[in-house]
């Protein structure tokens, strides 16, 4: 019980903290949006009067307790450049950032996993080394490389000219994969060296615990030892990694992804409001972030405890933040 | 002829750049149900030998002419083949019991599977079959025990599990490799036993490998003695020990303290007092299941060092000996009782106080490995302590280096060299050079032998002996190694459970053991004259720290205890009449309360 | 008496390379591109890369090996300017947050689970979950476009896997022996991290140093694509952003210079940073006896 409160209180104290941050860099670093709202010569009196109304006057601390309470309400306001209610832009665009990103997501990690399996258990021989190389390859390229390789090669008369170069069309299974196809596949061959170095070095040492060596003695096979030892207890480092990335994933990779392609998601979103200096769809996506963040530190700590029967009697409990 | 289990001239070749032998030509026969030794110091091969037989290392390592398993080949079999022998014909148990268990999978499943791999039992039937195996192995309250996790366990507890899996199967042959090195000496004297009458009730031959001559000669027939990846000799274990062949025996069992020999030379006459604890205590704060508690580590400790004296202090994993160190030096802070060093009083905000402990008091620790800083050189970590106490002048400090690493025996070069160029026993000569340096008045040495091979902690010891006798330190010596002790110590205090229940000159007590606790620990401990099995503490679990057990603390497990000791914590009491107050002998135990 | 403290890693490492093909390949194309850079900063080579020298879009040939861009720049002398931009990207990321990382992580480690532990987590924690882009941009405006905003946004996020490897191993230093050697002489807190712990992490700090600046340089390529990174001067990531739309039309000369000089100094990093790891880890220790796990 007493666990649990104190785990609430470090997410909120980390949500306090995040937003805290933003705000500051919104308010000191953002831009003055007074004159250009003004026209040519504005009188004293305009500026003074476009300043309250953009609520510049008030005290900061003021204003980032309203902005809190805002955000508990969900009263995200209305985009500045567009004038669309910020709500309905989140709405409109989560959906479409997620169906683009997850399945390249799991695709990417599962593959990896599948792939340090083997590597892990064949290790030190041919198949390993080449995996391992394919990885260290695949991490020396810039995820843009990967963009522009991958369509000029799919997408253009140069190359196979089977996808499109950009859009987002999407009204059925068909038009989804002709239009997700090439971001997915970037998704993937991006993240697929790092995640397999990551996974077959977890999967390497916990190969090496006395307990897997007692399996073998007690006759198990590769496949049972990889299966049901090797990867039962190497889950915590899994969930870690893959728990951990979501966040990132869906809002720093989507950028990338959703502004070349010209896909209508929260990370292009994102992108415009940064160029635009747009903030309260700033200041939403800023918030979104961190709730997601400490959404899956919660999640993470209860699949740990499922996972592992140690952490039910941790003893001198800790800090809490998962390393 | 018809051995269980027989090999002729195996090798073990690990691959390297010069690579290395681990094994060379080796060949053995284990007749069915006999229990063989293995012995030999770490590094000689003896587990290469038994990785090799269970096929547990790459197979191109290994060549042999035969390895027979009763009536099968086993060099003539494919892994897939070999893989079904794993475990049902022939079993391994290995050293670490912490680990040795996969930590998220129940015990009973662990168990159930190895019946479930070798076909024979499937479903119910297996679950009741594994709950037999357990059983087997002398353990109650099997339903339950099949729920839990190895981390709910104790050490005892977890390779007693392992060795019911070994035997669930009934094999032909069981290998266990060094299985009570990391148990506590009660611990180590039952699972020893218990093995063997497994052994007995299956006609499983089974060997041993240990680098304890002891632990071989409580429940081996034969003996082999093994040295750089040869045999050199094999006997009956009477035999080995009244008529050793072979020199390098001949040394070994020279090189192993006895707990029922006396030390050559008596002690230098000790000084006035140096050290004294009245009434010590040493707590942690605890969180467990979400809740604070206060963990008592040590409780109402009082005891005294004099001058040039060595203090041996007893006792097994968990009794607080560790900790009680500690706080000699403030590593550990003290929440009760008082110290009183060299006549004055030290409490805790008393900087000035403390400094002086600090400087004349210098600690040893076990392992040498941990206990020098891996990115200084040996001559940086000596001249630390110089530097901060500030003694001598900085050619002064030098020469004082190269001095301290004659002292132990070493040559003055190596104090160019990094801990990880020095072997185990150079290694802890330059901790205790670096304690030494400073010409401390006591030396704290907690389980400074431990990680030692036999031959290395010999002369070590001997090492320790003289150099008292030159610089007048005195010692206190934290072991759980009994023989040790006794070459060692002027006096012993042995803890329990965070007290001392007993302390005494180191004859009185190990002649006349007063406290039934020291009388278990004296029984279990592995010597020549093999213990009886089924000692005063079989089967017996020691409480938790957290919860200790009301009255005596070691009531529970006492195999004398009376009604009261259950309600009344004894205090001290007089096991003779001997005028001096530091030569008595004291206990806590309500047997002796009418002996003074 | 005077052996250095870093000369046991430092050793070690050379050897361990020397060993291993691969990561002497990384050391190689690391020090190659090091020379590039310093040839450029020097004054001796790349100097023509803002000059247009001949005419658009012309192929690659012998006077200009991949051809020239929109404006008749060479390609080749702006992917070599490139190196000096990244290497100088690299490296004041990589000592930066490592300076940072191990300040902070040493601190948390030693003082754990205690406040200032918890304090040091939190900011991890806040500085994990603001979205990076937009702290690039943020500083970016706040520094009125200076060219460092990248780099510090860079150093204020990078630093913290840093800084949560070094509490981990810190707090695990701290349990060990030779610490409480230190600490029974009486040595301050301070002194004994310094003298004690901090040079048994080098080897981390290290290999985490290598990985940020392999990770400062791609960020770079991001963020010059995005309008948010290098201003003025050429980079890798500016040149691949021109050839988003060259490479539709066909004209592949910068895209191909960007990413080969891009892909082979990446490799070179990571062979290298592998190596590092591989012979650096103390723990790794030649062990004779191991078993080898995979079957026959």
């Amino acid at each position: 019980m007493f666990y649990f409160l104190r785990k609430i209180g470090n997410s909120l104290l980390l949500i306090i903290g995040v937003t805290l941050l933003s705000f500051v860099l919104m308010v000191w670093f953002g831009p003055d949006r007074t004159f250009g709202l003004l026209g040519k010569n504005p009188s004293q009196e305009q500026i003074e009067q476009v300043r309250r109304q953009l609520g510049y006057d008030r005290p900061f601390a003021e204003r980032y307790l309203d902005y809190l309470g805002a955000l508990a309400t969900l009263e995200l306001g209305y985009s500045d450049s567009s004038g669309e209610a910020v709500r309905a832009v989140l709405a409109r665009t989560i959906p479409v950032t997620l169906a683009l990103v997850l399945p390249g997501f799991l695709l990417g990690n599962l593959l990896a996993i599948v792939l340090a399996m083997l590597a892990a258990w064949h290790r030190g021989r041919a198949l390993d080394r080449v995996i391992t190389g394919l990885s260290v390859a695949g991490m020396s390229l810039s995820f843009l490389v990967i963009i522009i390789g991958l369509q000029a090669l799919l997408c253009t008369p140069y190359g196979v000219n089977l996808f499109p170069v950009r859009g987002w069309q999407v009204d059925g299974f068909g038009s989804y994969f002709y239009y997700a196809f090439v971001p997915t596949l970037s998704l993937v061959i991006v993240s697929l060296g790092y995640n397999t170095r990551f996974y077959r070095a977890v999967f390497v040492e916990e190969a090496q615990r006395e307990h897997i060596r007692t399996a073998r003695a007690f006759g198990a096979s590769p496949l049972t030892i990889m299966t049901r030892h090797v990867l039962a207890n190497s889950m915590a480092p899994l969930i870690t990694r893959v728990l951990f990335s979501i966040p990132l994933v869906i809002v720093s990779g989507s950028l990338l992804i959703e502004t070349y392609f010209g896909i209508p998601g929260v990370g292009r979103t994102t992108f415009e409001a940064i160029t635009n200096g747009d903030q309260p769809v700033l200041k939403a996506v800023v918030a979104l972030t961190a709730v997601s963040f400490v959404v899956v530190q919660l999640l993470a700590d209860f699949l740990y405890r499922l996972f592992d029967p140690r952490i039910e009697q941790a003893v001198a409990d800790g800090g809490g933040a998962a390393v | 002829m018809n051995a269980a289990l027989a090999v002729r001239n195996l090798t073990v070749r690990f691959p390297g750049d010069p690579g290395v032998l681990a094994v060379d030509g080796v060949s053995l026969d284990i007749a069915r149900g006999e229990v063989v030794g293995l012995v030999g110091e770490s590094g000689c091969g003896k587990t290469a030998t038994a990785n090799a037989i269970m096929r547990l290392l790459e197979p191109s390592c290994i060549t042999a002419d035969s390895i027979r398993l009763g009536e099968r080949e086993l060099i003539a079999l494919d892994e897939r083949q070999f893989r079904r022998l794993r475990g049902r014909d022939i079993s391994m148990v290995f050293q670490e019991p912490l680990t040795s268990l996969d930590p998220v999978l129940t015990v009973g499943s662990q168990v159930r599977a190895v019946i479930v791999r070798h076909g024979l039992a499937r479903g119910k039937a297996a679950r009741e079959a594994a709950a037999d195996a357990l059983r087997r192995m002398g353990l109650s309250d099997i339903h339950h025990l099949m729920g839990r996790y190895p981390h709910q366990l104790s050490g005892g507890m977890r390779q007693r599990i392992v060795i019911a899996m070994a035997m669930a199967c009934s094999p032909a042959v069981l290998i266990a490799d060094e299985p009570t090195t990391a148990l506590d000496v009660t611990t180590q004297a039952q699972v020893l036993d218990e093995l063997l009458r497994l052994g007995r009730d299956n006609g499983t031959a089974i060997l041993l490998i240990t680098h304890d001559l002891g632990v071989a000669a409580r429940i081996c027939g034969r003996i082999i003695v093994m040295r750089e990846g040869k045999f050199v000799e094999s006997a009956p274990t009477e035999q080995l020990f009244a008529r050793p062949a072979h020199p390098y025996t001949v040394e070994l069992i020279r090189a192993v303290p006895r707990v029922d020999q006396k030390p050559a030379e008596a002690p230098p006459p000790a000084g006035d007092s140096l050290l004294r604890l009245e009434g010590r205590r040493v707590s942690h704060p605890l969180r467990v299941a979400g809740k604070r508690r206060r963990l008592v580590a040590v409780k109402d400790v009082s005891l005294e060092i004099r001058r040039g004296e060595i203090l041996g202090l007893v006792g097994e994993s968990g009794c607080g000996k560790s900790t009680l160190a500690q706080s000699l030096v403030g590593l550990k802070p003290a929440d009760g009782g008082s110290m009183y060093f060299d006549g004055r009083q030290v409490t805790g905000g008393q900087a000035a106080a403390w400094s002086r402990v600090r400087r004349q008091v210098q600690l040893v620790f076990q392992d040498p490995r941990a206990s020098l800083s891996p990115r200084r050189s040996v001559g940086q970590s000596l001249i630390e302590p110089l530097d901060h106490f500030g003694i001598d002048t900085r050619t002064g400090r030098q020469a004082r280096v190269a001095q301290a690493l004659h002292r132990v025996g070493l040559e003055a070069a190596l104090a160019f060299r990094y801990p990880h160029e020095l072997s185990g026993g150079q290694r802890q000569r330059v901790a205790l050079a670096r304690a030494l340096i400073s010409e401390p008045d006591l030396i704290v040495a907690d389980e400074p032998l431990s990680s030692l091979d036999v031959s290395v902690q010999a002369r070590i010891i001997r090492l320790l002996l003289e150099l008292r006798r030159e610089m007048g330190f005195a010692v206190l010596l934290v072991s759980h190694d009994l023989a040790v002790i006794r070459q060692l110590a002027d006096r012993v205090a042995v803890m329990y459970l965070g007290r001392i229940v007993e302390s005494a000159p180191a004859d009185a007590l190990f002649e006349n053991p007063a406290h039934p606790y020291t009388r278990a620990l004296l029984s279990a401990v592995p010597g020549r004259a093999a213990g009886k099995p089924g000692g005063p503490l079989a089967g017996s679990e020691p409480p938790s720290l957290l919860t200790p057990p009301p009255g005596c603390v070691f009531h529970t497990r006492c195999p004398e205890a009376m009604n009261r000791c259950s309600r009344i914590d004894p205090p001290e009491f007089r096991v003779d009449h001997a005028v001096e107050p530091l030569s008595a002998h004291r206990v806590h135990c309500l047997l002796h309360e009418n002996t003074h | 008496m005077s052996a250095s403290v870093a000369a046991a890693p430092a050793a070690r490492a050379f050897r361990g390379i020397g060993r291993d093909r691969w990561g002497l390949l990384g050391l190689v194309i690391v020090t190659i591109f090091f020379l590039l850079a310093a040839g450029v900063w020097l004054g001796w080579l790349g100097q023509d890369w803002a000059r247009a020298v001949g005419g658009r879009w012309e192929p690659a040939g012998t006077e200009h090996w991949f051809g020239t861009n929109l404006l008749g720049q060479d390609i080749f002398q702006r992917a070599v300017y490139s190196a000096r931009t990244a290497f100088e990207i690299g490296l004041v990321v990589a000592l930066a947050t490592t300076v940072l990382g191990a300040a902070f992580g040493a601190l948390a480690g030693w003082r754990a689970f205690s406040w200032v532990d918890d304090v040091a987590l939190w900011v991890k924690g806040v500085l994990d979950s603001v979205p990076f882009y937009l702290f690039v941009a943020a500083l970016a405006y706040a520094m009125q476009g200076r060219a460092f905003a990248m780099h510090i946004a860079m150093i204020l996020t990078f630093w913290t896997p840093t800084a949560r490897l070094l509490r981990a191993e810190v707090m695990r230093l701290k349990a060990q022996d030779f610490v409480k050697s230190a600490q029974a002489i009486g040595l301050p807190a301070w002194r004994i991290v310094l003298r004690h712990v901090l040079p048994n992490t080098v080897h981390i700090l290290l290999v985490q140093g290598t990985l940020v600046f392999v990770a400062a340089i791609k960020t770079e390529v991001i963020l010059s694509f995005l309008g948010l990174g290098v201003q003025d001067g050429v980079s890798w990531g500016l040149m691949l952003a021109e050839s988003t739309q060259e490479v539709i039309a066909g004209h592949f000369g910068n895209f191909l210079a960007a990413s080969g000089f891009l892909f082979t100094f990446l490799l070179g990093l990571n062979l290298l940073s592998d190596a590092l790891q591989d012979a650096l880890d103390p723990t790794m220790t030649r062990r004779r006896g191991r078993m080898i796990k995979a079957p026959a």
